[in-house]
């Protein structure tokens, strides 16, 4: 029987915690338990509610900083910060398409815990890059203040930066100032159609390597199976094969950066321009992975994350293919490869293993059953020196792994 | 001026011949030296107020080296400092007594440009500015440019997280920095990290960057790089208040416009810097912008447009726009010379550094003023407005009885009111030794014990850098097992410094 702790501050966070220490129980931490399928399962017999931490404590348009609770909801803190015309750089991934969970589910603390960016990350950086700091009690049972509310410090270690990403096993995030930029008045995707993997992949390095600041580019192959999402549908995917090129800014400069653009990528064939409104439909779809929905004819592959240097993306998603017979998507210019490969007992780990590291990359499976992510490293395993440190920095900040334990190793004892 | 620094060991300094002797075994030549007029360069970096020569002098030239040297010093219970290009504002590389310098200025080597990946693979010696200079034959550059480009090294902008006129748009060195390798105090070797635009596990690499030098000693950095812009503009705009520059910081930024860099000097400084680069600043103003906007040069020039009309609306006495390379470089030089500028002004001067929310720039420059006049002393102000970053230089003489401790005096509390106004003791020169007694002010005992448990991750024998950034020593083992209650400082017995 699981114990559901619904906190409704963070002294009681911090009791919670200083419980299950005293009892030397672990702990799970959730918010809106959106995105509890990702990661290696885990056996907790208390989970700890964040959703009621739900206030956004201090939002300054002008100083393009939000301060929110970590259960705030993650739609909710966007919808705000839509009003005022600003967003979050990253366009963090709502995982709910993939994962097949109620959709606008999930909070800012599970966001952070998470640090699934979408496709803006190659120009403008991950959820680390634009968290500036917060609140959090350790496994310690105490609360304490990482980072500050300013943009530039360099005030001791940038702990802000280890709780980013860290899956909530290091520490339970009570509140959390993120910085914010302006939304773009416009943006324009250019289309590429028929390309090959690799020659897609060369156009869109050419495109990232521009001084048009491009601030995403995505290739999506010609496929039998997959779901298109509206969005592409309306393009032609998945039975063409798109390269899709994005740039963003004031009107005039996007209108000029994309005619210029155009006419660099030429080589590559002639681009469609496709305006704002269809522009951001293309690139949810992309931050949420639509074509490898839950729902899609592929809803039942496991579904991996490699994050490789961009140029190496083409080689390494063309071999996968081959070699599993699965589907590829890019992003990031080709540094982010989405691979949907049939189901399988281990989920063809070695293969995908084998290709990241060949690439130079990492791979994480992000969508598998739950006896398939127990049975494999679902993170990637690291070399010893770095996973012994890694353990020390986990061990300095919980030190009886009360937080969240497993979830990001399987050796994750105390 | 004195500091207070870990006591030296004496069991050490007494074994000072035969650490030489090894550690010459394991850098052969010249890269080691120990005679005291050799290493009086050493003996401070950028702080120049504190002085103290280190036991000896180490230069490795490989990171196999660096590793052994480190190795040495772990298995005998030496402290080590590692040293880029000594421009340290804050003592972050301020020598111990029964220390080994570490420096890593022979590491200035180009290891690989991946134009295609937009990175650069490079040694941790070399100079920020040569590595956009590695690059600029592609039309590439390296974004974060402390005004000491010229002379800082690429590893101190990882140890000091530096930022630079730029930071506002294209971020810190943290958002610049992809992967390192990175020798711990055993001397092991990692690699964290690398061309991949995102990293697995924890945020090392996010860890390391600004870590002063406390964690490792990095070895190779791949920086991000990036396409120049096609064109860059600046404004230069004169207001007859602070708080209308402050307004006018404000709204450019609330009109969804992120310039290139945003700067701001207050009268004294504007004044200085005339009178060094004659820049044509305006005399009669109390506040001074520099604005630059980058970009297509269709969009700068919409964006100057822009600019221009919030300005006016805040009530700008002046402004400028270049309208030539030439005459944007003019802009920026007193800027950029405003230090030397304003030490003509002076004999000697303090550089304060500490962060505030962009909104609170008039009430800290309104705080800044009250102090002078309580302490008695001259303060000139430039800062990077965009980013709240403020760099008060304290004007004081060092031969006339008790000014040098006024001007430290004044200097803390301008980190005081930092921190009261919701910002920090540092934005980019780092705590090292200057401001490690004031971390108490920002963090609680609870908060420095999570700081400090990184250290422990990392180090846990405290051999590196010790004596910077943390107002107390601590034992690894028993901070790891107690538990903080109250605020109550946990280790009474231990010496404060």
């Amino acid at each position: 029987m699981v114990q559901t702790l619904k906190v409704r501050d963070a002294a009681d966070v911090e009791g919670a915690i200083r419980e299950a220490i005293a009892a030397e129980q672990p702990v799970d931490i959730v918010g809106h338990a959106s995105k509890r399928d990702i990661g290696q399962p885990t056996e907790a017999a208390t989970v700890i509610d964040l959703s009621a931490l739900n206030a956004v404590t201090g939002y300054e348009p002008h100083e393009l900083i939000v301060t929110v609770q970590a259960g705030a909801p993650v739609s909710d803190v966007i919808s705000m910060l839509d009003a005022k015309n600003q967003q979050f750089a990253f366009e963090p991934m709502d995982t709910s398409v993939l994962l097949g969970t109620s959709s606008g589910a999930g909070t800012i603390g599970g966001m952070i815990a998470a640090g699934l960016a979408g496709s803006r990350r190659i120009r403008s950086g991950g959820v680390r890059d634009h968290l500036l700091g917060g609140k959090a009690v350790s496994g310690f049972g105490d609360t304490f203040v990482a980072g500050s509310r300013v943009v530039k410090n360099v005030t001791g270690y940038d702990i802000s930066k280890l709780l980013a990403g860290s899956w909530g096993t290091l520490a339970a995030l009570t509140e959390a100032t993120i910085k914010l930029v302006p939304k773009a008045e416009s943006q324009v995707t250019l289309v590429l159609r028929g390309l090959d993997d690799a020659t897609a992949n060369r156009a869109m390095t050419k495109a990232l390597g521009s001084s048009f600041d491009v601030s995403s580019a995505a290739h999506l192959p010609v496929s039998e199976t997959r779901a298109p999402g509206d969005a592409l549908a309306r393009l032609g995917a998945p039975v063409q094969a798109l390269t899709l090129v994005r740039v963003e800014g004031i009107d005039v400069s996007v209108a000029n950066r994309a005619r210029s653009l155009a006419e660099l990528l030429l080589p590559f064939g002639k681009a469609e321009s496709v305006d704002t409104e269809a522009s951001v439909e293309i690139w949810q779809a992309l931050r949420d992975v639509v074509p490898f929905a839950a729902t899609s004819p592929l809803g039942n592959h496991v579904v991996w994350r490699i994050v490789c240097p961009p140029t190496a993306g083409a080689v390494l998603g063309t071999a996968l293919k081959r070699d599993t017979g699965g589907e590829v998507i890019y992003d990031w210019g080709g540094g982010l490869v989405w691979a949907a490969l049939s189901p399988a007992a281990d989920a063809h780990a070695a293969t995908v293993r084998a290709h990241a590291a060949a690439a130079g990359g990492h791979a994480m499976l992000l969508r598998a059953p739950k006896e398939v992510r127990a049975a494999i490293d679902v993170f990637q395993p690291q070399a010893p020196g770095v996973a012994a440190l890694s353990r020390r920095i986990k061990e300095n900040f919980d030190p009886r792994h009360i937080l969240n334990r497993g979830r990001m190793r399987r050796d994750d004892l105390p | 001026m004195t500091i207070k620094m870990p006591a030296p060991d004496e069991g050490i300094l007494a074994r000072r011949d035969e650490i030489i002797a090894a550690l010459r075994e394991i850098v052969p030549g010249e890269g080691v030296i120990d005679s005291e007029r050799e290493m009086m360069p050493y003996e401070s970096d950028a702080l120049t107020a504190y002085r103290q020569p280190p036991m000896v002098v180490v230069l490795p030239d490989t990171t196999e080296q660096v590793a052994q040297v480190l190795k040495y010093c772990y298995d005998n219970g030496i402290r080590v400092v590692p040293r880029g290009n000594g421009t340290s504002l804050s003592g972050g590389s301020f020598p111990l007594a029964d220390g080994v310098l570490l420096g890593l200025s022979k590491f200035k080597r180009v290891r690989e440009i991946d134009f295609d990946n937009r990175v650069a693979v490079v040694e941790p010696g070399m100079t920020n500015l040569a590595v956009s200079e590695a690059v600029a034959h592609e039309g590439f550059y390296y974004a974060p440019d402390p005004s000491s480009q010229i002379a800082c090294s690429i590893g101190g902008n990882i140890a000091e997280n530096s930022g630079g006129v730029h930071s506002l748009k294209y971020g810190l060195t943290t958002n610049n920095v992809l992967g390192c390798e990175f020798v711990l105090i055993t001397g092991e070797i990692l690699r964290i990290g690398g061309r991949a635009p995102e990293n697995d596990g924890y945020d090392l690499m996010g860890i390391i960057t600004g870590s002063e030098g406390l964690l490792g000693v990095v070895t190779e950095i791949t920086v991000r790089i990036l396409k120049k812009p096609e064109t860059a503009r600046a404004l230069m705009v004169g207001f007859a208040e602070v708080e209308a520059a402050g307004e006018c910081v404000a709204r450019i930024i609330g009109a969804g416009i992120i310039p290139g860099g945003m700067e701001m000097m207050d009268k004294d400084a504007i004044h200085a810097a005339e009178a060094f680069v004659k820049a044509g600043y305006p005399l009669d103003v109390e506040a001074l912008l520099i604005i630059e906007l980058d970009g297509p040069s269709i969009e700068v020039d919409e964006l100057i447009r822009r600019v221009e009309a919030i300005a006016l609306d805040c009530r700008s006495t002046t402004c400028q726009i270049s309208n030539s390379e030439q005459e944007r470089l003019l802009f920026w030089a007193g800027r950029k010379a405003a230090f030397p500028a304003v030490g003509r002004l002076s004999p000697d001067y303090l550089c304060m550094d500490g962060t505030i929310p962009r909104g609170k720039l008039p009430e800290a420059l309104a705080g800044i003023r009250e102090l002078g006049k309580k302490y008695g002393l001259r303060c000139a102000n430039v800062f990077h407005a965009g980013d709240g970053n403020l760099h008060p230089l304290i004007l004081y003489d060092a031969n006339v009885a008790d000014e040098m401790q006024r001007a430290e005096d004044f200097g803390a509390d301008i980190l005081r009111l930092c921190v009261k106004l919701g910002g920090v003791l540092s934005g980019e020169h780092g705590i090292g030794v200057e401001k490690r007694d004031l971390m108490p002010e920002m963090l609680s005992d609870i908060d420095l014990a999570h700081h400090q448990r990184i250290k422990c991750a990392f180090d846990a024998k405290g051999l590196l850098n010790p004596g910077k950034m943390f107002p107390t020593l601590h034992r690894c083992a028993e901070l790891g097992r107690m538990h903080v209650h109250g605020g109550k400082l946990p280790f009474p017995d231990i010496p404060r410094f």
